[in-house]
């Protein structure tokens, strides 16, 4: 090849120089600038090889970022670098802030051997500075000796002050570029955040909330994926109600939940309550393999805390390792705790919806009761003459003469449906509008009012059993109502053993304390077939009945109206050995009951016409302690004189005998006047019989020694 | 005793009336069965100067009172009346409501007794039991 002339290089160098300037105006990717420059520089001046370095932040090494040919993209792969003011060239040149030439490199101490580069003569390297600030170096060679003239030096030194300011000036624009992208992503998100404020206080549909958040989520900070799981009644799950796309979509169709304090990052972050981040999940123990989810490399699990209490968390997952930045924690973390707050709003607007559902149900079932209660008694009213009509008939059917036997058999069969149809309006009234009746709460021994309950229906004794705590408080309630309330649990275990070989009531009164509040509970138990575990809620609805049409399936609920009537409840249960329990919570009294003696009177002589139980030991005791006597038979036709007393109490419910016999004692010996009768459960047509005997009074039974001080004339 | 017992019976429910009407006449008693307490008391007061006064009266509880509205003590209102115009006059209230306390209420306003409905044959026993007394 001929030797360009001198005028022929210059101009060469010249367009090489325009090339060169063009490039660093119009290329404003550094790396991009880099290789470009290194080609034009070979090309123009026909070089074996050029090289950019760059100092890396330590300021110590030259690093190579662009290099000629195969041989440069190797070295660049392998991150050749050169240390400042080391043995190479370029160290020296960096070093120095000057260019370093070698004309025949085998005689150059600086010049470093290099495996790429084998056929490398002659060497430039010349310091890529902007002022005084070294920011890197060229690097030229060439497989002739003696390669460079002052010519190249000159215009490749212009050259290379020229690429400094490109590299810096391409530097600014990717630091700009960056900043610009940042402040854009803090815009993207500040309108994220604004989103999710608006959203918590605009939606109040929670699943669209909820599916909101995900959303905005995953488009602002371009998440694969975000999910929200929330905490369920157990607290022991957290359950996915939101997630992204169709994998979220998914998950949620199949009830995914996480284990609170489980092996995954959700069970781990509500479980410590505090963020958990794996930026890459292969490494982090708690990562939970998901197979909807394949391309997760970074997880972050943010709880969702209200006050002290945690209600779920937040997951993001990214496609990339170390996704998160502190920025994107912090943000995403406020955006979670506004999201919990507005979850709890939620929970709480549920609440008060509940309530008020509540509050119209419970009204609306008051006015369905009050309608039924009338209706009831109207129908109650209406078929009050049935019974007698059918009575009349039964008179009339029976004076019939020269009818035949079989008519006359038709009609009183007829009329025998008729009474039983009577009867059953007649229990469905009783049952209904007899708990709605006089309602005059008071201290009651619970015991007492069971015994007599017992007594009054004729149980007998070896069918039922007693289990009494000891020194039970008394309860609150109406005694008549309570007494109620017993017998149609009582009746219903009579009912379910009619059938057993030998028939067993276990009753067993007890104390029991349930949330702060005492409560006296009677269990009454029994030896039937029980009702099936399934049918067990249906118990206590009305009109549902196991014991087939003849009973009106009442008796329960009304037993359930009593015992709500005064904060109490019921509930039954199958027993392990057969048969059902029924249990029977009444609250004990919390009022006070004084116990002062001078309340009552003194001086007096008591008659008390009673067994020996729980009531009658307590009047014997408070009477007497009030400077009274008191004789207490249990049987009236052992007193010989009955006159000699002050003031006669006969209890209405007697073991061995009916109180109605002790009356006529009573009564033939003129003593009526001053005999009080007095029963734990009061009946209107008892009481009329009992005020034919001429009594002073059938009173309620006192339980309590002010009660006590009404027993005088 | 006279031989026949004169019966003022008063009760809205005419169902009810017409039946406690059929049982007393059956069991021999003269009843005379009005609907309601206005008509009532006219009947008592017209009926107690002549030679055929009441014996004895059966009152309903609850029914229009004189004013003409529903009253649960209508029948109370009735009793005090009939008891102003004739101390000592016997009277059975007779009401659905098994409730002591409105049969106390009723016999501290001077009732004889107080009759739960739907037992005729005992209300026969305890008319006779009262107008022997």
């Amino acid at each position: 090849m001929e030797t360009p002339t001198l005028a022929e290089r210059r101009a060469a160098l010249l367009h090489a120089g325009a090339l060169v300037s063009r490039s660093i105006t119009s290329i404003l990717d550094p790396d991009v600038l880099l290789h470009r420059t290194v080609d034009i520089i070979c090309t123009a001046f026909g070089f074996y090889y050029a090289g950019v370095f760059l100092l890396d932040e330590t300021g110590e090494w030259a690093v190579l970022r662009a290099g000629r040919g195969e041989a440069g993209a190797a070295m660049v792969a392998e991150g050749h670098k050169l240390q400042v003011g080391g043995h190479s060239m370029v160290g020296a040149a960096t070093a120095r802030n000057k260019a370093v030439i070698a004309l025949d490199v085998g005689d150059e101490p600086t010049h470093f051997k290099n495996q790429y580069l084998p056929l490398t003569r002659s060497e430039m390297a010349l310091p890529l500075s902007i002022g005084d600030k070294v920011i890197g170096a060229l690097t030229v060679q060439s497989v002739e000796e003696a390669a460079f003239t002052e010519d190249d030096i000159t215009a490749l030194q212009g050259m290379a002050d020229q690429l400094a300011v490109a590299i810096q000036n391409a530097r600014l624009y990717s630091e700009n570029a960056r900043l610009l992208a940042q402040a854009t992503r803090r815009a993207r998100l500040l309108m994220a955040a604004a989103d999710v404020g608006k959203g918590v206080t605009s939606i109040l549909d929670l699943d669209e909330l909820l599916h909101k958040m995900v959303d905005i989520i995953c488009d602002a900070y371009g998440f694969y994926y975000a999910g929200v799981f929330l905490l369920d009644e157990t607290g022991e799950w957290a359950v996915l109600r939101a997630g992204r796309g169709e994998a979220g979509a998914a998950m949620v169709a199949e009830g995914h939940k996480l284990q609170v304090g489980g092996q995954s990052m959700i069970g781990a972050a509500i479980a410590q309550r505090h963020a958990r981040i794996a930026l890459d999940v292969g490494a982090e123990a708690v990562f939970f393999k998901n197979p909807h989810l394949p391309m997760t490399r970074s997880e972050m699990a943010l709880p969702l805390v209200v006050g002290d209490e945690v209600i779920g968390a937040v997951t993001v997952q990214s496609e990339q390792e170390a996704a998160f930045t502190d920025e994107d924690i912090s943000s995403l973390q406020a955006m979670a705790d506004q999201l919990a707050v507005a979850l709890h709003n939620a929970h709480l607007l549920r609440a008060l919806e509940m309530a008020h559902a509540e509050l119209v149900r419970t009204k609306t079932f008051e006015a369905v009761a009050t309608a039924t209660t009338e209706a009831i008694h109207w129908i109650g009213n209406k078929a009050l003459p049935i019974s007698v009509s059918v009575q009349r008939l039964r008179e009339d059917v029976a004076r019939l003469s020269g009818v035949d036997p079989e008519i006359v058999e038709s009609m009183q069969e007829d009329l025998t449906l008729i009474e039983a149809s009577a009867r059953l309006i007649m229990q469905v009234k009783e049952h209904l509008i007899g708990p709605a009746r006089e309602y005059i709460p008071a201290p009651v021994m619970t015991e007492d009012v069971v015994k007599d309950t017992v007594r009054v229906m004729g149980i007998a004794p070896e069918v039922i059993h007693f289990t009494v705590t000891p020194d039970l408080p008394l309860a609150v309630a109406d005694p008549t109502q309570l007494s109620r309330a017993f017998r149609y649990v009582l009746q219903n275990a009579l009912e379910a053993t009619e059938d057993c070989a030998a028939p067993c009531i276990d009753v067993e009164i007890d104390l029991v304390e349930e949330k702060g509040v005492r409560y006296v509970v009677t269990r009454i138990g029994d030896n039937g077939p029980g009702v099936d575990e399934a049918n067990l809620d249906k118990i206590w609805v009305s009109f549902y009945t196991t014991r087939g049409a003849r009973h009106a399936g009442l008796g329960l609920p009304a037993c359930l109206q009593i015992l709500k009537q005064i904060d109490g409840k019921a509930q039954a249960y199958r027993r392990p050995q057969g048969g059902m329990v029924f249990e029977l919570y009444v609250p004990v009294h919390t009022g006070s009951a004084p116990q002062d003696p001078a309340n009552l009177p003194a001086g007096k002589r008591y008659l008390l016409v009673d067994d020996d139980d729980v009531w009658s030991r307590f009047v014997e005791q408070a009477l007497r302690a009030a400077q009274n006597t008191v004789t207490r038979v249990a049987d009236a036709g052992t007193v010989e004189d009955f006159t000699i007393f002050d003031v006669i109490v006969v209890d209405d419910v007697l073991a061995a005998t009916d109180s109605l016999a002790a009356l006529q004692r009573i009564a033939r010996a003129g003593a009526t006047a001053r005999t009080l009768v007095v029963a734990s459960s009061v009946r209107v047509e008892r009481m009329m019989d009992l005020l034919r005997f001429g009594v002073r009074d059938v009173l309620p039974k006192p339980y309590t020694p002010v009660g006590l001080a009404k027993l005088t004339l | 005793m006279k031989e026949e017992v004169k019966v003022l019976l008063v009760d809205d429910e005419k169902l009810v009336l017409r039946s406690v009407e059929k049982s007393l006449v059956r069991a021999g008693f003269d009843v005379e069965a009005v609907g309601d307490v206005t008509t009532a008391l006219a009947l008592f007061k017209e009926t107690m100067a002549s030679d055929t006064p009441f014996d004895i009266a059966v009152l309903d509880l609850n029914m229009p009172n004189f004013e003409g509205e529903v009253d649960p003590t209508a029948g109370l209102q009735l009793l005090s009346k009939l008891l102003e115009a004739q101390p000592g006059f016997p009277v059975i209230v007779l009401t659905a409501f098994d409730e002591v306390e409105r049969a106390k209420d009723a016999v501290r306003r001077g009732a004889r007794a107080y009759f739960v409905k739907g037992r005729e044959a005992d209300l026969i026993a305890l008319i006779e039991r009262i107008i022997q007394d």
